[in-house]
């Protein structure tokens, strides 16, 4: 993960865009967290630097 | 095995400016085995010039290929004509396959993405270390196994000097005193008389590069006129 953060710094991609969660099949309510702190993090950061350029 | 690291993309970004169409070649020997320069490396890579070019409002077409190895003729070829139409190639060879690379390809351009650091060993998970300058003249049996050309500061034949402490190098408090190393294992090996031998000059004219080595046995067999 630490990589795949610093490959995207690199190019210019703000390395919060990634995150790696270990997550039992059986816990839903830690899957619904990482999704909400994902979507709110995706927020803060606005669109990706990709989708900016035209 | 040759141990090389891939360039910052800035400074491969700098060099592939102004090329539309490349291919980025990775080499499935030395450089695969110290995650440098192989397949997933050129994946990795193509990946991240892709996006860099996206976010740069540029339409670079980057393609992709691993071969075996890119210094043997036989597993370069079948990538010529794929080559041939780009623009330039970058390969992630070391710098061996780098310049067979280009010999092949002349005229085209062709960049290298990694930096070639040395013959060497693997230590841990992702960490090597320098093992063989290839001087052409082998003296490890001599010396336990432990190479002083290329462990000692000094490459000296006749160690050690005066500038060890407490079994490690003057130049570094890290760096373990070749000379020291070689007294030990001697020791272990019972045969701490080889350290009185005074060892002969050594010589450096198998270093004059480049370095060339013929396999007699293994070179193409010229026919005579008889047939045979």
């Amino acid at each position: 993960m630490k990589q795949a953060k610093r490959l995207l710094e690199e190019v210019g991609i703000e390395p919060e865009r990634v995150e790696m969660y270990n997550i039992g099949a059986s816990d839903a309510p830690k899957f619904a967290a990482a999704c909400d702190e994902m979507t709110q993090r995706a927020r803060d950061l606005g669109p990706s630097p990709l989708k900016k350029v035209k | 095995m040759i141990v090389a690291e891939r360039k910052p993309l800035e400074e491969i970004e700098e060099k592939v400016k102004g090329f539309k169409k490349l291919l980025v070649l990775g080499c499935g020997t030395c450089v695969s085995v110290c995650h440098a320069g192989g397949e997933k490396e050129v994946e990795l890579l193509a990946s991240q010039m892709r996006m860099a070019s996206q976010m740069r409002g540029e339409g670079v077409e980057i393609i992709e290929a691993t071969v075996q190895r890119q210094c043997d003729r036989e597993y370069v070829e079948p990538i010529i004509e794929q080559a041939r139409e780009c623009d330039a190639v970058l390969s992630m060879a070391c710098g061996a396959g780098v310049q067979f690379v280009a010999d092949m390809l002349e005229p085209m351009t062709v960049l290298a993405a990694l930096n070639t650091r040395f013959i060497g060993v693997n230590l841990a998970e992702g960490m090597w270390s320098e093992k063989c300058r290839a001087c052409g003249n082998c003296l490890l049996s001599d010396y336990a196994g432990i190479c002083p050309m290329t462990m000692c500061a000094k490459s000296l034949v006749n160690g050690p000097c005066g500038g060890y402490k407490d079994g490690k190098c003057e130049t570094s408090k890290e760096r373990d005193c070749a000379w020291i190393m070689i007294y030990n294992r001697l020791s272990k090996q019972g045969k701490l008389d080889a350290m009185k031998d005074i060892s002969q000059d050594k010589d450096y004219s198998a270093q004059s590069h480049p370095a060339r080595y013929t396999a007699e046995a293994y070179t193409k067999a010229e026919m005579s006129e008889d047939g045979e």
